[in-house]
């Protein structure tokens, strides 16, 4: 643990100093970052899994208090939890002979498995699963039985004291199995332009006009792709005000022969009537399939369901947050240094603070994001295929565990 | 009360007359409303606990003598009512209390003649009182959970048996765990200074608001009236005994004072399988002024209410009529519409708060569907 201090230390102070830009970059550094405190984290004797866990969640959480507003720092520390308990579980599945270790952080399963080692693997394996998932009708009479009903006597104190030697190398396989899994989620980070830009020619047909809105790279790529297979199509590129990250975009589109149109932001609603389908980017999709996403989005998302135009947001599941906004137009949202709207010398006389009560008349507002409601998301574009706003929770059930939603050490929140 | 169950216990069913009278809506009258003028009064005498809960023990404790005896068919309408009576109670637990009560006194020897005798029981109950949603909702995940638990590791039957008495009788326990589930999932969705409009009274909403209080935060609750049983003013008795402050409306005011509330919070007799509710009178009309105003109406309610219908329309429901008292006689030859519920499609609800987590309506024929197929 005092290896990967330093490093998380590092991390965090680029976090506060939003010094990583964009979420894919944010996803696979926390990722990279929490493969080294996984690799670094000595494996005790008993309840392995737990105290990797809150190891994880000890760093996420400073990772999280860093920069909140970053949500793909928080995905990816909840998805290593869900690993590690995965993992585990399988681990538990397959030698279960007479283990007590399930180091469930779940309380209820892990009782319930010190009651009756006797059980067949199976139902072992069943009862871990639904640990595992989110609560559903189907568990909702029997998710407490299994400790109670059948109460045996607990016999497996004695074999965990002599098998002390089979657990250090069920600890070490535990730790492997992790890391290699963590391997492959750094990988799923990396491929995801390809997966979602895969789907492309099944989205953007012949002669059909795209508006987009500033840079995202997922979009770029997936332009890229639906051009490779010879797609003929067209490419209106809002400028994405005050940071004109469009203007990268369009000349980026242009060295690859797309037909481009650069428009002001303030045209969209003048070019939507144009326009088949709408592709952008994401910062991040919340649970109910509301979109953070930069600034003007929200603009561009009304014009488009005013004209009954397709709104399709493309992003990697490292993008999918958990959580539900709260008033995401201020909780979820950042203002940036005016200079990027205004020159520092433009409106000097306007700054003026000597006038009435010191504030000046002159205030630079500069958000970055805007949330677009689920309602005017047409579809998802993640690399697992296209989903609907209502179907975002799926996904999450997927890839996150239920008590993880509030990523906080065991010990300070019991 | 005594008067009243008992008519309610002789002639239930709707089948047996044109103006029947929903069972279901007649006991939440009972248990929530405040009939007459002295209101206030009979609120007090409620929250004086410990004298009228001894007072409800005494009489269970004399129903319960009766109940027990009785088995086969018979005796699940009277432990449900048995348990019905009971304010705290939620009909579902009531239904599940009852086939819990057959398992225990049924003769069966094999899981077979269990279900089918638990079958019967289930459907004696639920054509008892059509109108009760959480009623058949109830009766069929006890059912489900039978079968499973059936093919389950249990090899001898009376372990099965007595697992599944055991699991009945917790389930009073899992639907006040499950109403503390949702009042701490909602939490994050009441913030500081916001006005919330409820309609008429709902426990789960009541516990709500409840934890939000005692969490310090600090809202305004607009209540509605709830006729024609004023559930609405017990509730906000409720909460002004909590230090909220409250405003009660007529529930024709909800359009007007729209405008100054953040959020609508409502309960719900049945979750159906679209994922819209079914809820008391007047639940759809707040819900369609919310929508087009623009303000977000969550659903808090317990994942046992879940049901397998899916309305179509308002009409397309067993009809649960009520009686609605006017005050003024009606004159001859005028229609009362006395229908006690309405349907809210799930276009106008924007999250449903449930012990399963908080679900957008679609997840609602997910998980009916994992359940039931």
């Amino acid at each position: 643990m005092p290896d990967v201090q330093p490093l998380v230390s590092e991390f965090v102070l680029k976090l506060k100093r939003r010094k990583v830009e964009g979420s894919h970059a944010v996803a696979r550094q926390t990722a990279e970052l929490l493969r080294s405190v996984v690799s670094q984290h000595r494996m005790g004797s008993t309840n392995q899994a737990a105290a990797l866990a809150d190891a994880v969640r000890g760093v996420g959480e400073q990772l999280i208090a860093a920069n909140p507003i970053e949500l793909a720092v928080g995905n990816i520390v909840r998805r290593v939890l869900h690993i590690i308990k995965e993992e585990d579980i399988s681990s538990t599945a397959v030698g279960i002979e007479g283990l007590s270790v399930t180091a469930e952080s779940d309380d209820e399963y892990d009782s319930g498995n010190d009651d009756h080692p006797t059980l067949s693997a199976a139902v072992l394996a069943a009862h871990a699963r639904n640990a595992l998932r989110a609560p559903s009708l189907q568990t909702l009479l029997e998710d407490i039985p299994v400790s109670t009903a059948l109460s045996r006597s607990a016999s497996s104190a004695g074999d965990s004291d002599g098998k002390s030697g089979d657990k250090s190398s069920k600890a070490r396989k535990l730790k492997h199995d992790v890391i290699a899994a963590i391997g492959d989620l750094i990988d799923e980070i990396d491929t995801c332009y390809d997966q979602i830009s895969e789907q492309a020619v099944e989205h953007i047909h012949q002669n059909e006009v795209i508006l987009t809105l500033g840079r995202s790279r997922t979009v770029k790529e997936f332009l890229y792709a639906a051009k490779e297979k010879k797609r003929y199509f067209r490419v209106f590129v809002a400028e994405g005000a005050p940071r004109y990250q469009g203007h990268v975009l369009a000349k980026e589109l242009v060295e690859k022969g797309v037909q481009t149109t650069v428009i002001t932001d303030s045209a969209v609603f003048a070019m939507i009537s144009r326009v088949n389908m709408v592709i952008v980017g994401a910062h991040a999709i919340m649970a109910n399939g509301g979109v953070i996403a930069p600034v003007g989005m929200n603009m561009v998302a009304l014009a488009a369901q005013r004209h009954a135009v397709p709104f399709v947001v493309v992003a990697g599941s490292h993008k999918l947050c958990p959580l539900y906004p709260h008033n995401p137009e201020v909780l979820l949202n950042e203002l940036k240094s005016p200079s990027d709207l205004l020159d520092f010398g433009e409106f000097s006389n306007c700054m003026n603070f000597s006038t009435q009560d010191g504030t000046p008349l002159l205030n630079v507002v500069n958000p970055t994001f805007d949330y677009v409601p689920p309602k005017l998301v047409s579809l998802f574009i993640t690399d697992t295929g296209g989903h609907s706003p209502s179907y975002m929770y799926r996904l999450i059930a997927e890839y996150y565990s239920a008590d993880d939603l509030v990523v906080r050490r065991k010990s300070t929140s019991s | 009360m005594e008067p009243d169950a008992a008519a309610a216990a002789q002639n239930p069913n709707p089948s047996t007359g044109p103006p029947a009278i929903s069972a279901y809506y007649q006991t939440r009258a009972e248990h929530h409303a405040v009939v007459s003028s002295d209101w206030l009064a009979h609120a007090a005498a409620a929250a004086s606990l410990p004298s009228s809960d001894a007072a409800d023990a005494a009489a269970d404790a004399a129903t319960s003598l009766l109940s027990p005896g009785s088995n086969g068919g018979g005796g699940v309408i009277e432990e449900f009512n048995f348990w019905r009576r009971k304010p705290e109670a939620a009909e579902a637990v009531a239904a599940i209390m009852a086939l819990a009560a057959v398992i225990r006194s049924s003769r069966a020897t094999t899981m077979m003649e269990l279900e089918i005798e638990l079958k019967k029981a289930s459907d004696k109950l639920k054509s008892w009182d059509a109108t009760s949603i959480s009623l058949s909702a109830a009766c069929d995940l006890f059912m489900r959970f039978v079968t499973r638990t059936s093919h389950l590791e249990h090899e001898k039957f009376d372990a099965a048996k007595s697992r599944l008495i055991e699991r009945g009788e917790k389930f009073g326990e899992i639907s006040l765990k499950a109403r503390k589930t949702i009042a701490m999932l909602s939490q994050d969705f009441i913030s500081d200074g916001c006005t919330i409009l409820v309609h008429g009274y709902s426990r789960v909403v009541l516990e709500v608001l409840k934890l939000a209080a005692s969490n310090r935060k600090l809202f305004r609750v607009l209540c509605t009236e709830g006729r024609p049983d004023r559930t609405g003013l017990r509730m906000s008795n409720e909460l002004a005994a909590l230090g909220i402050p409250v405003k009660v409306l007529i529930d024709s005011a909800v359009a007007y004072s729209m405008d100054e509330v953040d959020m609508v919070f409502v309960g719900a007799d049945g979750v159906v399988e679209s994922g819209g509710i079914i809820n008391m009178m007047g639940t759809y009309q707040i819900a369609l002024v919310a929508h087009s105003m623009n303000k977000p109406v969550y659903v808090a309610a317990e994942s046992y209410k879940f049901a397998r219908l899916y309305p179509l329309d308002q009409k397309d429901m067993t009809p649960a009529h009520r009686p609605i008292d006017f005050g003024v006689p009606i004159p001859l030859g005028v229609e009362v519409e006395t229908s006690a519920r309405d349907y809210t499609p799930p276009q106008y609800l924007t999250l449903l708060l449930t012990d399963l987590g908080v679900l957008t309506p679609s997840v609602v024929s997910d998980e009916l569907i994992q359940l039931y197929l």
